[in-house]
């Protein structure tokens, strides 16, 4: 029972693996494979989610095979509430990411080997509960990314000046910037610390206060550059506008969240001394990430640099209810990150259809394509609506739940962040109605009447799937809330607002610096 | 009888060696690259034959000679590279105008050298092995005479290499002149009872032998000559460079610092350190404006060395075995790289990497094997070189958790990543980016093939499954007494 989390998280490289043995010639067959492997990879996600244990905030399912016993080390899986939530969100969007792959004609073997490993590097990232392979799945999921841009990718010429290959060496070294960051901090943990298991290091070590206040800021922009924290997000907008459309989906809807994640499971719980010293300055990043990109993603003409910028503003929500260091901001980042996820993949999987047709996505270019395709109409309106937080969408849950955490810190700071972010709100639906209105309704340009709609099931199934997970949390929270809150509450918080006195007063949580040595 | 049992894979290597020369002197065989296969294939059978053969605590004729765990690894270490380069110089032999069976037996007396160094245990046995491996390298790497940037490699790498061995020799005659031992042990012993800091005639002698390898291993200050003589040589010696006489180098520089100077590690720790930052950099930044691929490794072997060295810094165990882990999977990577790059060139006869343009469609097991040794070297996981690093950097940080400056060495480190994976990707970009102006397929020959199967299934074997040459080399780092 227990085994099935590991499987599902491994499915996909191991059907990479196959794929190399594969011979190119049968793409159909390739194909196939790949979408069983996410399909069932997701199966096995639902499942585990079904039997899921939503009273306990601990580690479930937890299957672990011995690695490198000399350090500790072991290839060791389970998942609590959120990372539950985050990798639910992997399953569905891998699986939709190879649904919607039909437009590449070019070098499928490559293709889906490199998309498969890069969904086990991120499902990896999410589940893994040792920290030596939560670098190694958080690393692997970089250059299949870098390939897929090189050499599917497009980028139409504009006033950004970049080719795809700039886009996608950009992206590529920021994100290993990030990850060698954050690489010390986590070593640093380790030697400290004396193990590398993540849940023991939660619940029964104490860093000392001197550890917790240097690797904090390793950790954080560390993770932050992956999770396109201001001013380390340059690299985002430009790497999805070049990104084929699953790269793209992957991309704004997981890979980035794999570094909030890594705030939210390590960062928070491992330094909360070194959290609670450097909340504010996160929450004042937060907010020109709200703003900044929001006012960055008006002056956009481009489809994906808008979706682009609009997704770094999102993150500024996650970061804004991660500085809360309570409850209900903490749990509202979480599933702001599920909901966002969806909602980025939908829109980037809608553009990536009407692209396909018309090799033109500049909005001024585009009018009146709810006329000739109206089910992606209806499914932009409504990953519209879903983006600037409307009731009956999981965003709007999880946004409220963000500025409730961040009014309840009390501080100036955190006062002016939430009116700050509010307005984002407003700024949001702005640029994407905008958007919507210019390119899919008004009068139909003639260019465009050879367009076709999504007409056969097979066809709207993936986008279908998003908008049904993304409504489904939207009028039943609860449904994921519940287990968030459970996880949140009992690793995170509770590490948050305990002292260093209070943890030294029982001498089983000191841990003495050296014990690794 | 025991002490034959200890040299017994040199005196092996060294006999083939003399019996492809008589043979091809008095019965010569015509098709030159089935008699490289053949000797690649003989040293392929010595290797496995290795396995066989038991570590021994005591040291031979009379403490010159060690045959432990640390031996042991990097013989085999030096055999697989043998094995490799020979196939590689039996697929370059129609590019060797004359001699090409002197070239086989060169490379064989060469690594005969470098076993050796293994087992090195005092500094006369260290500087004659030394110089059998350094000689031989002489003209090997000026061995397509009648092409002036082989002959121009070879000059640079004789007087350069002549002026190291003389800083190695003043040296030895420092540390001899005021300890009046050459013996590691005896070293080592005499260092640990002696009370206050050593005298500065004495850390001169360890400045200039430290010089004198680092000519070998190619670290900063003597590291000019490598890009220029990575370029010129004879792409089969390019990659003994690379890989053989590196971790020659790094053999005899751990052995000389872990076991004869621990006891004054304070008075050179600190040093190399700074060389190692400084390595990594001119390294890496110098690979960047690089567009001849023989070149820019030249340029990431020095960079390499730089990695390597931080764990020579740390001075601890971890930082030994981790030295030992990079070599091990540095040689299956390099090997790799350079296997693809002789296949290549081969058919366009050209070193420059646009000439690597659309390779992963001209030849997709190529493309693959050149471009994931080019990721294992810039350390990306699942592939072996990305734990490599990641043992190296934490051995750095458990260092630095005594002392904090050490966090200076690894942000460096860090930092060279990032700007290594650039021009990794470089190459990467040619391969799969770009479109090739001809199209026509690579061909290339079955043992070719299977070298190369072997070192790309090394890369991600060693690179998933970490844990036996993770044991082996800790094991054999365990030699040196360190924490």
């Amino acid at each position: 029972m227990d085994i099935l989390l590991t499987i599902a998280v491994l499915l996909p490289l191991i059907a990479a693996f196959v794929l190399f043995l594969f011979p190119a010639r049968k793409p159909k067959a390739i194909r196939a494979l790949a979408i069983f492997a996410t399909g069932v990879s997701l199966l096995i996600t639902l499942t585990l989610f079904g039997k899921f244990d939503r009273t306990s905030g601990g580690y479930q399912f937890v299957h672990s095979i011995p690695w490198l016993p000399s350090y500790g080390c072991s290839l060791k899986f389970g998942v609590d509430g959120i990372s539950m939530t985050l990798l639910l969100l992997v399953g569905f969007i891998s699986f939709c990411g190879t649904l919607i792959s039909t437009e590449i004609h070019d070098r499928e073997k490559e293709y889906y080997i490199l998309f498969l490993a890069l969904t086990t590097g991120i499902s990896g990232t999410f589940a893994t509960m040792d920290l030596f392979f939560f670098y190694f799945f958080y690393e692997m999921a970089v250059i299949p990314m870098y390939l897929l841009i090189g050499m599917w990718g497009s980028l139409p010429p504009g006033k950004h000046g970049r080719t795809k290959e700039y886009a996608t060496m950009k992206l590529t070294l920021y994100l290993t910037a990030g990850a060698v960051l954050a690489l010390v901090g986590l070593l640093a943990i380790y030697f400290v610390g004396g193990t590398l298991d993540i849940e023991r290091l939660q619940h029964s070590i104490w860093l000392s206060r001197n550890t917790q206040m240097t690797a904090f800021p390793c950790l954080l922009f560390g993770f932050g550059f992956l999770a396109s924290m201001w001013p380390f997000h340059t690299w985002s907008p430009l790497g999805y506008a070049a990104a084929p459309t699953a790269a793209s989906m992957m991309h704004a809807g997981v890979l980035k969240k794999t570094g909030a994640y890594g705030i939210i499971r390590l960062a928070l719980p491992l330094l909360p001394e070194g959290a609670r010293h450097w909340a504010n300055l996160l929450a004042v990043l937060a907010c020109f990430n709200i703003l900044y990109a929001g006012w960055a993603a008006m002056t956009q003409k481009d489809w994906k640099f808008v979706i682009g910028y609009s997704s770094v503003s999102h993150m500024g929500y996650v970061f804004l209810g991660i500085a809360t260091l309570n409850l209900v901001g903490v749990s509202g980042a979480v599933l702001l990150m599920f909901a966002h996820g969806l909602m980025a993949a939908l829109t980037f999987a809608l553009i990536g259809f009407f692209y396909h047709q018309t090799h033109n996505r500049y909005v001024p270019d585009l009018s009146g394509l709810a006329r000739k395709i109206p089910f992606i109409g209806v499914c932009m309106v409504m990953a519209v609506m879903a983006s600037s937080g409307l009731p009956g969408f999981a965003n709007f849950v999880s946004e409220l739940m963000v500025f409730l955490g961040s009014w309840q810190r009390g501080s100036v700071v955190f006062r002016v962040a939430t009116i700050c972010a509010v307005w984002g709100i407003v700024v949001t639906a702005t640029y994407m109605l905008r958007a919507v209105r210019a390119s899919f309704f008004g009068p139909l340009d003639e260019k465009w009447s050879m367009l076709k709609d999504a007409v056969t099931l097979r066809q709207k199934f993936p986008y279908a799937l998003l908008l049904a997970a993304l409504l489904t949390v939207g009028f039943w929270p609860r449904l994921l809330t519940d287990i968030i809150q459970q996880s949140v509450a009992t690793s995170i918080v509770s590490r948050l607002s305990t002292g260093a006195e209070a943890q030294a007063a029982s001498p089983a949580m000191v841990h003495d610096a050296g014990a690794a040595r | 009888m025991m002490s034959l049992y200890a040299i017994q894979l040199e005196c092996l290597v060294a006999t083939w060696g003399i019996v492809l020369l008589l043979v091809d002197a008095f019965a010569p065989i015509p098709n030159k690259r089935l008699v490289g296969y053949l000797a690649a294939g003989f040293v392929a059978v010595a290797l496995l034959y290795s396995f066989a053969i038991q570590p021994v605590n005591e040291p031979f004729f009379h403490g010159l000679y060690r045959l432990d765990p640390f031996a042991l690894y990097f013989k085999r270490l030096f055999l697989l590279a043998l094995a490799m380069v020979l196939l590689m110089a039996a697929e370059f032999s129609p590019r060797i105008e004359s001699g090409v069976v002197e070239f086989y037996a060169l490379l064989m007396f060469c690594a005969t050298g470098m076993l050796l160094t293994a087992s090195v245990n005092d500094f006369i046995l260290l500087f004659v092995s030394l110089e059998l491996v350094t000689i031989t390298l002489y003209v090997l790497a000026s061995y397509l005479r009648r092409q002036q940037p082989s002959l121009e490699a070879g000059t640079k790498y004789l007087i350069l290499g002549a002026l190291s061995s003389g800083f190695t020799i003043y040296g030895i005659a420092y540390i001899f002149g005021t300890t009046g031992t050459t013996n590691f042990d005896k070293l080592a012993g005499l260092l640990h009872s002696q009370a206050g800091p050593p005298g500065a005639a004495f850390v001169l002698g360890v400045l200039l032998v430290l010089t004198g390898l680092g000519f070998k291993i190619s670290s900063v200050p003597v590291q000019v000559w490598a890009p220029d003589v990575y370029q010129g040589a004879p792409t089969p010696v390019t990659a003994f460079l690379a890989v053989g006489s590196k971790a020659a180098g790094f053999a005899l520089l751990l052995r000389v610092f872990y076991a004869g100077l621990l006891p004054v590690s304070g008075v050179w720790n600190g040093l190399i350190a700074v060389l190692a930052g400084a390595t990594l950099l001119y390294g890496n930044l110098g690979a960047i404006p690089q567009h001849n691929i023989k070149r820019l490794l030249g340029y990431s072997s020095i960079g390499h060395a730089g990695y390597m060295l931080m764990g020579v810094a740390a001075v601890n165990a971890l930082g030994a075995g981790a030295v030992l882990f990079y070599l091990g999977q540095y040689a299956f990577t390099n090997l790799c790289a350079f296997l693809a790059i002789i296949a290549v060139t081969s058919a366009t006869r050209s070193d420059e990497i646009p000439s690597f343009s659309g390779l992963g469609k001209r030849s997709p097991i190529l493309g693959v094997a050149l471009f994931l040794s080019m990721m294992s070297l810039a350390g990306i996981p699942p592939l072996s070189g990305f734990f490599g690093k990641v043992l190296l950097i934490a051995a750095v940080v458990q260092r630095a958790q005594t002392d904090r400056l050490y966090y200076v060495l690894a942000a460096i480190g860090i930092a060279a990543v990032v700007i290594s994976l650039y021009f990794y990707l470089g190459v990467g970009r040619a391969i799969y980016l770009q479109e090739a102006e001809d199209t026509s397929p690579i061909l290339i020959s079955k043992p070719m093939r299977f070298g190369l199967y072997v070192c790309m299934a090394a890369m991600i074997v060693i690179g998933i499954f970490q844990r036996p040459l993770v044991d082996a080399s800790m094991m054999a780092a365990k030699v040196f007494s360190l924490r």
